[in-house]
């Protein structure tokens, strides 16, 4: 049962512990089997099938397409094809064994059909917008999400993938307000809190860049406040602040930029904070390692900032 | 009334204890888990919206509420301004509803409303899942067990336990201590929420389970609107909340707050 336990740790990007899991998926479903037919197969716990919902996602991701198959088995009959979420995943094993483009349109269709009989399903609203996505049509996937906000804008979730299609479209300000959206969703969330910093730090290069410099230095420090060892809020704010120092702005004007001495500060604090924790992550390796390559970053930086002090 | 320090003693057949007590806690309890069962079978979940429209009009409130809750933790002045003067006015232009059209017009009756119907349909069957076995049973111990004494308890009590304790038996002499079958069947039907919640799991786990997967969203599931309300009224009462709103950001002065707390060795 340890492994299923380490299922609900899974975090999206972590691509390790996600190979991890769905090597064992044939150890899980195998011993479930076994025990579970289908006459009984009510009696699992709500966990449980979070957990192989978990699974499923993390078979997709590594290529075990047979395991994938049979946990969505499991789910569709526990849940019955006609569930929205049995559904959404259904059409995200179609899409990730879909062979050429023409069976990704296929699906697209698929996904038009069903909307047009229930044009509130959300997992399939979604699925669609990332399908889009994955086409290349990046317009007609924001047009999408844009309907899906204006029916449901208290979705993070929707906001965020927003504000990431607006940041690839070059959209800045745009990003910047899905992300601030989002933030209103959740407003303690320290990775939205250092995403939004990011996009503001890359919109600084702008004739209006010192304000959003101010921003994006503001929005870090607010994420490291929320959480005291992430490491991307240490990194942004190095940069964001070492960003500000460069500028040259007037800082009288502008009240709730900070003023010079404040960022030389800010500036110093982040690089010795991530010094440190780039030392004691590297320690612990095999802990830290599905964030090595953020470590590996964070390094290089150091090394930067030292060069040029 | 019992004089005091002498001890009332009842001789009782021990035969009571295997066909009334016994009986009674038994049937209580079986009746308990059934009716758990049978609400959950009849359980029937909250209706998601039909249509995007109707979608919006239930959560276009929650937004102003976020903003009012949130707000001064993510927005500087300009965004905030930006947001609340977008949101008072299509609360105030009716934007947000489902049909702008029929704004002004009371709301739809209740009873010939389908989706109150329904509403009101699930809190009628939760009642009558409470109301007949209880009818059933206590007129079953009413028919064949009333006015037993079937239990002495073993410590005293005030005789204000009586009228609780000893329905049924109209005695007025007799002890608080003694306990009728009738007054067994209410403790029972009390006191066993407990037993139900040993037997059965955590109270409503069977309950929440049916849902967990319909639940793929949470919030696109929640309906902050009662059946019967008014969405105009509560949209103009919000955009007036969000009027008088006053602004602050805690983002103001972050800077220096960082580097007070977490680095005090760096000043």
């Amino acid at each position: 049962m340890g492994a299923l336990v380490d299922a609900r740790e899974i975090n999206g990007s972590d691509l390790i512990a996600a190979l991890r899991l769905s090597q064992q998926a044939p150890g899980l479903l195998g011993n479930g089997s076994k025990n579970t037919t289908p006459s009984s197969s009510s009696t699992g716990t709500a966990e449980e099938y979070g957990q192989i919902e978990q699974l499923f996602l993390a078979c997709l991701r590594t290529g075990d397409d047979q395991s994938a198959q049979a946990c969505l088995d499991r789910l569709s009959l526990r849940f019955g094809p006609s569930n929205e979420r049995v559904m959404g995943l259904q059409g995200l094993y179609q899409e990730a064994t879909a062979k050429d483009r023409s069976a990704l349109e296929k699906c697209l269709k698929g996904y038009e059909n069903i909307l047009s009989e229930n044009p509130v399903n959300v997992p399939i609203l979604k699925r669609r917008v990332a399908l889009l996505r994955s086409l290349n049509r990046t317009s007609d996937a924001i047009a999408a999400l844009i309907q899906l906000l204006d029916a449901i804008p208290t979705d993070a979730e929707a906001w965020c993938e927003l504000a990431d299609l607006y940041q690839a479209e070059g959209l800045g300000a745009q990003a910047i307000f899905s992300l601030e959206e989002a933030l209103l969703i959740a407003p303690n969330a320290w990775n939205i809190h250092a995403r939004l910093g990011e996009i503001l730090y890359v919109g600084a290069s702008s004739p209006d860049g010192a304000r959003l410099a101010g921003k994006s230095v503001q929005h870090f420090c607010r994420s490291i406040e929320l959480c005291d060892d992430y490491l991307r809020g240490f990194y942004g704010l190095a940069l964001a602040s070492s960003r500000l120092l460069n500028t040259d702005y007037e800082s009288p004007s502008d009240s709730t930029a900070p003023s010079k001495q404040t960022a030389e500060r800010l500036h110093r604090f982040a690089l010795q904070r991530l010094r440190d924790i780039v030392q004691s992550r590297a320690v612990d390796d095999q802990h830290w390692a599905s964030s090595r390559s953020e470590l590996i970053a964070a390094q290089a930086l150091l090394n930067r900032f030292e060069q040029t002090p | 009334m019992a004089f005091q320090g002498t001890e009332q003693t009842i001789l009782r057949d021990p035969a009571l204890f295997y066909w009334i007590l016994f009986p009674i806690s038994v049937v209580m309890i079986l009746t308990g888990i059934l009716r758990h069962y049978a609400t959950v079978l009849m359980n029937t979940p909250p209706k998601p919206p039909g249509t995007l429209a109707e979608s919006r009009e239930r959560h276009a409130l929650l937004r102003g509420v976020n903003l009012r809750n949130h707000g001064v933790a993510v927005l500087d002045r300009e965004s905030f301004e930006m947001r609340k003067n977008y949101l008072i006015t299509g609360f105030r232009n009716g934007s947000f509803l489902k049909d702008p059209n029929n704004r002004g017009q009371p709301p739809a009756n209740p009873m010939t409303d389908p989706a109150g119907m329904e509403q009101m349909m699930g809190m009628l069957k939760g009642n009558m899942m409470m109301m007949i076995p209880q009818t059933l049973i206590m007129s079953w111990i009413n028919a064949f067990f009333s006015g037993f004494v079937i239990l002495k308890l073993p410590f005293p009590l005030t005789i204000r336990f009586k009228s609780m304790l000893q329905s049924g038996v109209m005695t007025r002499d007799l002890d608080v201590k003694w306990v009728s079958s009738l007054s067994w069947y209410f403790l029972n039907l009390m006191g066993l929420q407990s037993v139900f919640g040993f037997i059965l799991g955590s109270d409503n786990a069977a309950n929440q389970m049916a849902q967990q997967m319909g639940m793929a969203n949470p919030a696109a599931m929640m309906n902050p609107m009662q059946p019967g309300q008014d969405p105009d009224k509560m949209f103009l009462s919000e955009a007036e909340n969000l009027e008088v709103m006053e602004h602050f950001c805690i983002l103001d002065g972050v800077e220096e707050r960082v580097l007070r707390n977490f680095a005090p060795e760096v000043n």
